[in-house]
């Protein structure tokens, strides 16, 4: 990662930590952070904007920061939110599996912690490959957008293929963080819900499974069969 | 392991005139192979193939030259894989000589055993096995008994091994066995590379599910191999088999072996699909392409000189659950019968039958995900 990022992500660890309105986001200047440095932008490319919503998606789930994000780019597509909300997801995600590690640790049953039982070990490792896949699935996807401009039209293909695949995760990630916690996750008071529902809702928002399904489906059935594997090693990333 | 930094995959050289020259090279010389031994195909045992694909300089390639490798880069290797798997190429003859043993030979193995070994294992001519599990030795690997006793004239073995593909048509097995008498668990293992015609060995067939002979037993009688068979240090089995693992577990195998399935139903579903099979396909291109993302950071990674134990694991596990996954999910919505005898049907019988071993060899299911839990710092 290049130092500009790390301090990038730095400031947005510092305002998003415990945010619960969007000024101060609005105020570092992250409506910038995709407008080219000629035009008076930051000049960043989608790799930070990945970055700095992978941290909003952990820490501040109900503030709108990809709306401000996006807004950097005038000409905002529907492919393009689909773009920003897996970026939340992922963070969303790895928060979900960091509290739900932190709680297996220190919650003990049967004299022992829960995560020394093997089948909570093995849940856990589970929602672990799922954060990982939709990790790799966003970065790729930002990769592309960078090699395409922010053309959402030329990165379809891998908005498609990581907004599903982020959408899969949902499902997996939320009920094996919930199911690890036990009550104590089903209150209002604890962090974890503050994670999970924005997921259930993102799931549905800027394409379900089902539009980008068949969006991604007809795209390679137009490739062909053997189109598809020339198709994906002749693109970028 | 919390976050998954993608490593960026950058192999040197020009990538696209690599795949283009061996995709030309493909279109003269893979055999006209029914489709279901394009599926899972680094099953499919092919030596004339192994051996026209070795003269092309398409096998040993991270090998040193001086060894008859072709010194290139390891995700240049990388990249002629995935081309091969994806084509559905028979290339079971030499897959474990060239993913694993060549390499293990190279880092562990004698100047002696590197002159011998591996210039056959750069032609696609010299095939290898592994010898690990054994009738009282599966998810419990250091509990392995077969023994090597160490006399003047070289190591007697006894003892057997078990399910050990490709044992039949081998030539050497890469063998752990116990070399201290009265040794317990993962101490006193020792890695011997033992020629498969010596004396004293006996190789039986074990016939899988689908009627195929691909793995087999392997009984060792007080057979003597010379002292130079031991591999790397005396004791250090166990350290030296976790790192062959290491390059076993997260190549493109692990979620291109079906791909031949995927191709048939794009081209049964035609340039219209109906929605049903358009969905399916598209959430199946979805994993496969976040799968080859994991799998080729991975390898950078590992290509970097670092050690990707856990997501090694990731992939492993992810990709055997997409790849076992795909054909209940084909067999779903395609509307076809057991016996047919279209492409489609035929490949989807074979995998359906095929895939519960995919989260059995290499590491079963419930042993990947213990170590990527240990990964997550709870064991
Ligand atoms: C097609 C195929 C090819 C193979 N090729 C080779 C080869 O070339 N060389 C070789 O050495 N081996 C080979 N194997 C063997 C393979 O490595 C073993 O099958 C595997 O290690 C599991 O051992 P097992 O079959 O004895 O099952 P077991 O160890 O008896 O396990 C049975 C089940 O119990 C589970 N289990 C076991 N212990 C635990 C535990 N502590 N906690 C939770 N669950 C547990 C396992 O995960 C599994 O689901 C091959 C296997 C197959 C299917």
């Amino acid at each position: 990662m290049s130092d500009a990022r790390d301090m990038l992500c730095d400031t947005a660890r510092a305002v998003l930590r415990g945010a619960d309105d969007i000024a101060p986001v609005e105020e570092v200047g992250f409506a910038l952070l995709l407008v080219a440095e000629g035009q008076g932008g930051v000049g960043g490319d989608w790799g930070d904007a990945n970055a700095v919503l992978h941290i909003a998606g952990m820490l501040a789930p109900d503030i709108p920061v990809a709306d401000v994000i996006l807004s950097g780019l005038g000409d905002v597509s529907m492919p393009h939110r689909a773009a920003a909300t897996v970026s939340l997801m992922a963070g969303a995600m790895g928060q979900a599996l960091a509290l739900s590690i932190d709680h297996v640790n220190t919650r003990q049953q049967f004299g022992r912690p829960l995560g020394k039982f093997q089948a909570v070990q093995q849940s856990l490792a589970v929602m672990a490959c799922e954060v990982a896949a939709v990790d790799a699935a966003a970065a790729a996807m930002a990769a592309r957008l960078d090699a395409s401009g922010f053309d959402a039209d030329a990165a379809v293909f891998e908005i498609a293929a990581a907004k599903l695949r982020a959408n899969r995760a949902v499902g997996v990630v939320t009920s094996i963080a919930h199911q690890v916690h036990g009550a104590i996750g089903f209150t209002e008071e604890y962090d974890l819900r503050r994670v999970t529902i924005p997921l259930m809702r993102w799931r549905g928002e800027h394409g379900n499974d089902a539009r980008w399904a068949q969006a991604l489906g007809r795209q390679v059935a137009s490739f062909g069969g053997r189109g598809l594997w020339e198709n994906l090693t002749a693109r970028a990333g | 392991m919390q976050s998954f930094a993608l490593y960026p995959f950058a192999p040197p050289g020009d990538v696209a005139a690599l795949r283009a020259d061996l995709r030309a090279w493909l279109a003269e010389h893979q055999p006209h192979d029914d489709v279901v031994k394009r599926a899972n195909c680094w099953a499919s045992f092919d030596p004339d193939f192994s051996r026209a694909l070795g003269a092309a300089g398409y096998v040993g390639m991270t090998l040193p030259a001086i060894y008859g490798g072709g010194d290139r880069h390891p995700l240049e290797r990388y990249v002629v894989i995935e081309e091969l798997l994806a084509a559905g190429a028979p290339v079971g003859a030499h897959w474990i000589a060239d993913r694993q043993t060549g390499p293990l030979i190279l880092r562990y193995g004698s100047e002696e055993q590197r002159e011998r070994y591996l210039p056959g294992i750069a032609k696609g001519e010299l095939y290898a096995c592994i010898g690990l599990s054994e009738p009282g030795a599966g998810s419990d690997l250091a509990a392995v008994r077969t023994s090597a006793r160490e006399t003047a004239e070289g190591w007697r073995i006894n003892g057997q091994k078990i399910w050990t593909t490709g044992a039949h048509f081998s030539h050497i097995m890469l063998a752990l066995v116990r070399t201290e008498g009265g040794s317990e668990r993962n101490a006193g293992l020792s890695q011997l590379l033992i020629d498969l015609d010596t004396p004293g060995i006996t190789i039986r067939p074990i016939i899988d599910m689908a009627g195929n002979h691909d793995f087999n037993e392997v009984f060792f009688d007080d057979a003597l191999v010379p002292h130079g068979a031991l591999v790397g240090t005396r004791g250090q089995g166990w350290k030296q088999v976790t790192a062959e693992l290491g390059l076993e577990r997260s190549g493109p195998e692990r979620y291109l072996s079906s791909h031949a399935l995927l191709i048939a139903l794009i081209d049964a579903a035609g340039a219209d699909p109906e929605p049903a099979i358009a969905g399916l396909i598209g959430k199946l291109t979805a994993e496969m392409w976040t799968l080859r993302q994991l799998s080729m950071s991975t390898a950078a990674k590992l290509a970097a000189g670092e050690d990707p134990m856990v997501e090694a694991s990731v992939v492993k596990e992810l990709g055997n659950a997409f790849e076992q996954d795909m054909p209940r999910r084909v067999r779903a919505i395609v509307d076809c019968a057991w016996d047919d005898d279209a492409d489609l049907a035929r490949l989807l019988r074979a995998l359906l039958i095929a895939s519960p071993s995919f989260s059995l060899r290499g590491g079963t299911r419930e042993v990947i995900r213990g170590i990527i839990a240990r990964g997550l710092g709870l064991r």
